[in-house]
């Protein structure tokens, strides 16, 4: 007998992981939806607008076609508000010669000419003269049914390329990926191998340095030439985005705030006052100028102290190896002090519910260098040289999907006139070449699943 | 996958030996296994993973990256015509052993046997690389 598998698994530290099994059922099933519901959308597309197109195009036969007639065919669709709004478009009656045999027909109308106009339907139609003679394409397995424009409507063939390819990508690749894994222990599904960057390209697995797993690269960090130094380190600044982010925040509300202000001024001149609208667009402005205010002393806090950069001898950097490090600041005024400190923080990324949630945690700390009352002229910098050591015993940086250990040398600074500051400069530190001690107990764990 | 019969069966015994008995490695290291494993014989796997591996504990999700693996269906190396087995790898140079605050790293080795009805049973055996020592300074600040 067998029993279904348990919704619950083990627990994990103090959180209760979920069955495996069930996981993969359910996201098995997801994906299934999400392929079957591309393959049907994709084929009603395709058989509904992208073939008749294709054949329209290709296969049907050239034929000469008198007019005979003109009309417009209506399509008008019931809605439940009680209207019933209708599109037009132009047809025509034609007579032609179809596999030596004269036939008469309306035209197929061409959904190029769907118009909800009847003004503009009738104008299309008025191009046309009766007894006038036009070229047109009749369907060699059906003559009764003849076009007098052809083309591609390149709108829907997107769409029908487009959403439904999205849906059976998306959906295929996600089942193909819980086929994969389905009955597989996690140590062979992690197991690289070409198939899983394919199936899983929205894995965020960090880039890593060569030879060295679980070591993030440092290409980036050697492309930047220093003025005296060897590199110029980049510099890491979350305030900068959230500038951004309250800039366009601003943007957006104030924009929305000035189309709802012009709607309502408009009012006031054509003497028609809308209080709601006058009330509601009150606590709107209040929001939006707060808006501005608050990205305008971002803004002025950022630019005011001045940029900072950093400069290093060499990298990447090793356990028990000493460098040099420069330090630029520019700007304008009077810092109390400037210091320099070399960092290791941990950032472990975790789900909770719904949520995707960072932790960080500053694990080590060492100052490398301080400098206090300094006085910045404008257009000039003052620059710093100090030596950083790296502790021999030092772990290495490291990046995996959701677990980072990351090297890094703030430099805070606190102004006189301006809030204190913190600038962030990562590092690369690899593993020592050198051998040292161990300081690790080795532990044992068996269990069944 | 886990499929379990109605009466409950006897775990298997794992004892691993280890090329070095304190089972700490560096970077670059030679590691060798050898195994025994000890009440397979009534209920004979249809096949064993053999792993070495890293894996990360603590607040985050938890990431893993395989060193070595290797799959044996071939009933000749299998329980109970083989009992003793051993595999060897080179170990990289990282990542190296850590025991951070919310982060840890850790290698170990992994011996999984799966049986009929889809049942497996995985016996996981930790050892260090490198000699970093442990981290140890609060100070959160959660984003």
């Amino acid at each position: 007998m067998v029993r279904l598998p348990r919704f619950f698994g083990k627990k994990r530290g103090h959180r209760r992981t979920g069955s495996p099994a069930w996981a993969s059922l359910g996201d098995g099933a997801f994906h299934a939806v999400l392929l079957a519901a591309g393959l049907v959308f994709g084929g009603l597309l395709l058989s509904g607008v992208a073939v008749p197109e294709w054949r329209m195009n290709h296969d049907f036969l050239p034929a000469t076609c008198t007019i005979l007639g003109k009309g417009l065919v209506r399509r008008t669709a019931m809605e439940p508000a009680g209207t019933s709004p209708s599109t037009w478009q132009p047809c025509l009656r034609v007579s032609y010669t179809a596999d030596g045999r004269p036939l008469e027909a309306w035209s197929r109308p061409s959904r190029s000419t769907l118009t909800s106009d009847r003004d503009v339907a009738l104008d299309k139609l008025s191009a046309w003269r009766i007894g006038d003679t036009i070229p047109g394409w009749y369907d060699p397995a059906d003559p009764g049914t003849i076009v007098i424009e052809r083309g591609y409507n390149w709108w829907m063939w997107l769409l029908a390329l487009l959403l439904p390819g999205a849906l059976v990508a998306f959906g295929g690749s996600g089942l193909a990926r819980t086929m994969r894994r389905w009955g597989r222990s996690e140590e062979r599904c992690a197991v690289p191998s070409r198939l899983t960057d394919i199936l899983d390209p929205l894995a965020a697995v960090p880039r890593q340095a060569p030879d060295h797993p679980g070591v993030p690269s440092c290409d980036d960090m050697m492309n930047s030439p220093g003025t005296f130094l060897a590199y110029r380190l980049p510099i890491e600044s979350p305030e900068s985005w959230a500038l951004l982010g309250f800039g366009l925040f601003a943007l957006l509300w104030n924009g929305v705030l000035a189309v709802l202000a012009v709607g309502a001024g408009l009012d006031l001149l054509g003497g028609r006052t809308d209080w709601l609208l006058l009330t509601l667009l009150v606590p709107f402005a209040v929001v939006g100028i707060a808006g501005i205010a608050v990205f305008a002393r971002g803004l002025l806090l950022a630019t005011a102290v001045g940029p900072t950069q950093l400069e290093i001898s060499a990298q990447p950097l090793r356990p028990g190896g000493t460098y040099e490090v420069l330090l630029a600041q520019g700007g304008s005024g009077t810092l109390a002090s400037l210091e320099m400190t070399l960092e290791l923080e941990e950032q472990a990324t975790f789900r909770q519910g719904t949520d995707t949630r960072t932790e960080r945690l500053t694990v080590w700390r060492q100052p490398i260098h301080a400098w206090h009352d300094l006085s910045l002229a404008p257009g000039t910098r003052f620059e710093g040289r100090a030596t950083v050591t790296i502790p021999e015993a030092a772990m290495h940086s490291f990046a995996s999907e959701h677990n980072a250990a990351r090297w890094s040398i703030a430099v805070r600074g606190t102004s006189v006139r301006w809030p204190p500051f913190t600038r962030t400069f990562p590092l690369v530190v690899f593993p020592a070449e050198s051998r040292g001690k161990a300081a690790m107990p080795a532990r044992s764990r068996g269990a069944a699943s | 996958m886990t499929a379990v019969a109605d009466m409950p069966r006897p775990s298997p015994r794992v004892f691993v030996q280890f090329c070095r008995p304190d089972r700490r490695y560096d970077p670059l290291d030679a590691i060798d296994i050898r195994y025994e494993a000890e009440g397979l014989a009534d209920d004979p796997p249809r096949a064993v993973e053999h792993s070495v591996l890293w894996y990360t504990e603590g607040k985050g999700e938890e990431d893993l990256g395989v060193l070595f693996f290797e799959r044996i269906v071939d009933q000749a190396r299998l329980p109970p015509e083989t009992t003793a087995e051993g595999f060897a790898t080179r170990l990289p140079p990282s990542p190296l052993s850590y025991e951070g605050v919310i982060v840890k790293i850790r290698w170990c080795v992994r011996v999984r046997f799966f049986f009929t009805g889809g049942r497996d049973y995985v016996s996981e055996h930790e050892f260090t690389v490198g000699h970093v020592p442990p981290a140890r300074m609060p100070r959160v600040e959660v984003s």
